[in-house]
């Protein structure tokens, strides 16, 4: 296996956080119990630290990373289908989807902060009302690179939160992380890759540059062999031959998964995909599945999932 | 139909030779960077790509189109309605509700046969079109209203179902959006020989066919049987649409488009225009899928084929319209039935006791952080209540307003298909919101709502200034609106097979959900219903007169005309208001006014007053289910009441046949 990934170490809480803990714990029963009064609530929170309620989960795994555990986030119910790791405690209050997050719940919950993404302006004037909202913007045209934007996301979510040196303790680790992979990588020399999310078994989805899966693979020393510029949520759209459009032959693809059911018997019996040489065999690979639209702690599973199957199947 | 053919000097042959001739010019060009001689050693995949991609691609082009034009020509021949097609009769959209219902819900299903699924949906949607169509005379109007209406329904239903079950991956979507995209023989080999067998019946019914242009007297007396022969090509029309939609999901408006021009072009006989539409349908499809191939090569993006046709297709709705004859028709009064056993007086002590009810329910009855039921309980803080008070305000006037809106559209067109979504207004509210959410790098809530507000004026404007040189006739106004909307069904079809997250955004605003309301539109929504409401009970003998017909209303002293524009104007105001509360598809407008008159409200103003009320309670009830049934997440209402309101309607609609 590869090295236990920062996530991992960074989770432990220490001292404060666990009195933290305790008290919210103590406050959401409260909630429950039905003794509560807004008021309370809030002279609560004074002097607790701050209750942070995250709607993205690129924030929430940050949060986690900086050794915050937020309130409440949304689209819980999902988290272990596309984020995993790290895990998520099990107080954290599913806040229901992040484009309608539920305000019946917010009001409740009483947030200090209330971290936000341009992707969610549509509601942010609903959601302001309820505590004090912080927009970090990471996926927005004019970010540019993903990593980056994501790098440059954690240190101001940290000063916002007062855990700037936890978020350079945690930068520092996640590019110690990377060096490692990069080296680590840089030992088997492996051959361009391409990554893709299956939609059906006609179409696929492929990832580019300015993702954060492209960018990583800049970071850790992979190529990646689609070139062709993405979105600037670092997909595009393909049907399957048009991966006949990757030139190297020695090309590795990988998928990942949910792969839908009928997927891969269907190409099974494509003369196309059997052509393409980095469809079978040695040069066919499946990861489980990542979240495309992180930030760092993503980028760090991205490059942990991949680092391993270099390692192990190249 | 005939009349405009005059002036084409093609022939049907000619067409197809030059559609053939352009798909030609494309293909070449699309083709060639495959047949270059391969640089890269031991990789030949382009040779691949063009035996296993391109060709059968092209094939499926081919036949699909072939068999959906055939589909539509065969609609056209049998209903003598030169709006029938796949698409406008609600069939290729019933099938693909059936196969997305299946994919997420009953995958064991569609492992039993996918072309089986399909059959069902679109049977089921045929079924219902045509036997609410039947019941008009098959007049051309009513059946591609409904037919319309369905279609919509289902392609949002369709969508949100997708949504609910999937954030990330969108390949319902692509798939609904009919992408042509091939990677092997299967698909192309297996169609031809299902298509085949159907044109070999469809050639065994078309003498009875063509009889049949004689008139139904004289084709019965020539020994046809209509109903045996209205089944039997009925039900080869749908299975040829369900085995395109199973094989490669909605293609829009081919079926419509191919025997039109197969027409245009002189096709006259029966076997001709069959013959001919489905050659045309065929290159025609191929054409578009070439262009569509080479476009999106230039702009490394995903254009699904399906909503491309339908894109450029819908319009032609618009321009076919002019060229109908229409006869105005009153409203049926035998409908006015005892279905419900209750006549107006004893409905209303229901009503009195239900709509408190569900209002304190909606307002009183909700969940707490850790998921339980409670009345009032921890959670209901002043602010929680004043949270849901808002939500129930703006659900109950936006119920108000579509069922009041509703009760005009369908007393003045006596179309009991007529209402608020099918003006076309909540679509121009949708395609405001869409260019806001596409073109701004971050649009706010109060930039949604203006977007909205100025697209739904804009299409007011258009359907009007159409409308005025329809000579204002009411059913026109109803289709012009509905095509318009399955215009904006095809964009957002586009956009969200493209997977742009932001797709998304859209989808959630269309579902109709009353998240957003803020104080100030929940009052605003509540004053608009109030006012509207308070115009419709004064304009009330309008509403009493106008379904006596023109020519009798203008005896007892009234402008038609002017009267129509009016109650035109006022219904527009109601559903744009209500749209941008609950979204375009809510299904209220349409029910509520059947509702109330099923109850006995018969008259104009007490039909107004139990709509309203059974609207804005549904609305409510609506919004409440919505927000309180898989807590924390949210159902929108408008897609809530669609669900329960369609199929409700439905029976409602049947049990009066």
């Amino acid at each position: 296996m590869c090295c236990p990934i920062p996530i991992s170490t960074h989770r432990s809480p220490m001292c404060g956080d666990r009195s933290f803990l305790t008290r919210r714990h103590l406050l959401a029963s409260t909630f429950v119990a039905g003794l509560l009064p807004g008021a309370f609530g809030r002279a609560q929170a004074q002097t607790a630290p701050m209750r942070i309620i995250s709607l993205d989960y690129g924030l929430s795994s940050t949060l986690l990373g900086l050794g915050v555990t937020p309130l409440a986030i949304s689209d819980r119910a999902d988290w272990g289908r596309w984020v995993r790791e790290p895990e998520l405690p099990a107080e954290v209050v599913d806040l229901g989807s992040s484009l309608e997050v539920n305000r019946e719940l917010l009001a409740a919950l009483t947030p200090d902060l209330i971290l936000t993404t341009p992707y969610l302006d549509g509601i942010s004037d609903r959601v302001a009302a309820y505590g004090r909202l912080l927009r970090l913007s990471v996926y927005a045209p004019e970010n540019g690179a993903i990593l980056e934007a994501a790098v440059r996301a954690t240190r101001t979510l940290a000063a916002n939160v007062g855990r700037e040196a936890e978020a350079e303790r945690f930068l520092e680790r996640s590019d110690a992380f990377f060096e490692d992979c990069r080296a680590r990588i840089a030992r088997k020399a492996p051959p361009p890759m391409a990554f893709v999310n299956f939609l059906d078994a006609r179409h696929a989805r492929i990832y580019g540059p300015p993702g954060l899966f492209d960018n990583v693979l800049a970071r850790i020393g992979v190529e990646n062999a689609w070139k062709e510029p993405s979105n600037y949520w670092g997909f595009q759209t393909i049907s399957i031959e048009e991966l006949s459009r990757i030139q190297d032959p020695k090309t590795h693809l990988v998928a990942f998964d949910p792969i839908p059911g009928d997927v891969l018997p269907k190409l099974a019996r494509s003369p196309l995909w059997q052509a393409l040489p980095f469809a079978q065999g040695k040069q066919f690979h499946v990861l489980p599945p990542a979240l495309m639209f992180g930030m760092v702690n993503e980028g760090m599973r991205f490059a942990r999932l991949l680092t391993t199957l270099v390692e192990t199947r190249l | 139909m005939t009349a405009p053919a005059a002036r084409f000097r093609f022939s049907p042959p000619v067409l197809v030779v030059v559609l053939a001739s352009i798909v030609a010019l494309l293909a070449w060009r699309l083709a060639t960077p495959y047949l270059a001689v391969p640089t890269v050693d031991g990789y030949d995949v382009r040779r691949m790509v063009l035996h296993y991609s391109l060709l059968p691609r092209a094939v499926t082009a081919l036949v699909c189109g072939a068999a959906l034009s055939l589909s539509g020509a065969l609609f056209q021949q049998i209903l003598r309605n030169p709006m029938a097609s796949p698409t406008t009769l609600g069939i290729s959209a019933g099938a693909n509700l059936a196969l997305v219902v299946a994919t997420l819900y009953l995958p064991a299903l569609l492992a039993a046969g996918r072309d089986a699924v399909a059959l069902a949906g679109s049977a089921a949607s045929a079924a219902l079109v045509i036997g609410l169509g039947a019941r008009r005379g098959f007049s051309p109007f009513s059946l591609v209203l409904s037919g319309l209406v369905v279609s919509l329904w289902c392609g949002a239903l369709a969508a949100i179902f997708t949504l609910l079950n999937d954030r990330y991956l969108v390949s319902l979507f692509i798939w609904g959006a009919g992408s042509l995209a091939q990677q092997g023989w299967d698909i192309p080999l297996s169609l031809p020989w299902k298509v085949g067998l159907l044109a070999a019946l469809a050639g065994l019914v078309v003498r009875p066919l063509s009889l049949l242009e004689l008139g139904d007297e004289s084709a019965s007396g020539l020994g046809v049987r209509l109903a045996h022969l209205r089944l039997a090509s009925v039900s080869i029309a749908v299975a040829l649409a369900a085995i395109v939609t199973s094989a490669v999901g909605v293609v829009g408006f081919i079926g419509l488009v191919a025997p039109i021009l197969a027409r245009l072009a002189g096709a006259r006989k029966t076997l001709a225009v069959l013959v001919w539409s489905s050659l045309i349908g065929a290159t025609l499809l191929l054409l578009t899928d070439t262009a569509v191939q080479l476009l999106a090569g230039q702009f490394s993006d995903f254009l699904p084929t399906g909503a491309v046709t339908a894109v450029f297709g819908s319009p032609l709705m618009l321009i076919l319209l002019g060229r109908l004859k229409l006869r105005q028709r009153t409203l049926p009064r035998a409908a006015a039935g005892k279905w419900l056993a209750f006549s107006g007086r004893k409905a209303l002590p229901v009503l009195v006791v239900a709509v408190p009810f569900v209002l304190l329910m909606a307002l009183c009855v909700g969940r707490g952080i850790d998921g339980g039921w409670a009345f009032l309980g921890d959670i209901a803080t002043t602010e929680v209540l004043g949270l849901r008070a808002m939500r129930i305000l703006a659900a109950l006037s936006a119920g108000v307003m579509l069922a009041v809106a509703g009760v005009i559209l369908q007393r003045m067109t006596g179309n009991e298909m007529a209402s608020p979504e099918v003006l076309g207004v909540s679509a121009g509210a949708t395609m405001g919101v869409t260019i806001a959410i596409f073109t701004i790098a971050a649009p706010g809530l109060f930039l949604q709502f203006g977007a909205a507000a100025l697209g739904a004026l804009v299409v007011l404007a258009i359907i009007f200034a159409f409308a005025m040189r329809a000579g204002l006739a009411p059913e026109r106004i109803l289709l012009a609106g509905i095509a318009l909307s399955a215009m904006v069904d095809a964009v957002v079809g586009v956009l969200n097979a493209s997977g742009d997250p932001r797709a998304l955004l859209v989808l959630r605003w269309m579902s109709g959900s009353t998240y957003a309301i803020d104080p100030v539109t929940a009052a605003a929504a509540g004053i608009a219903a109030i006012l509207t409401l308070a115009a419709v009970l004064l304009l009330r003998r309008w509403l009493d007169l106008l379904p006596l017909g023109a020519p009798q209303s203008m005896a007892l002293g009234l402008s038609p005309f002017r009267a129509r524009i009016v109650l035109f104007c006022v219904a527009g105001l109601m559903s744009g208001i209500a749209t941008l509360c609950v979204g375009p598809l809510s299904f209220v407008g349409l029910m509520a006014p059947h509702i109330a008159r099923e109850a006995g409200f018969t008259r104009a103003r007490p039909q107004t007053l139990a709509a309203a009320f059974i609207g804005g309670t549904f609305m409510v009830l609506a919004d409440w289910i919505g927000r309180t049934i898989i807590f924390p997440y949210q159902i929108p209402a408008g897609l809530i009441s669609a669900l329960i309101g369609a199929p409700f309607l439905m029976m409602l609609l049947r049990r009066k046949a």
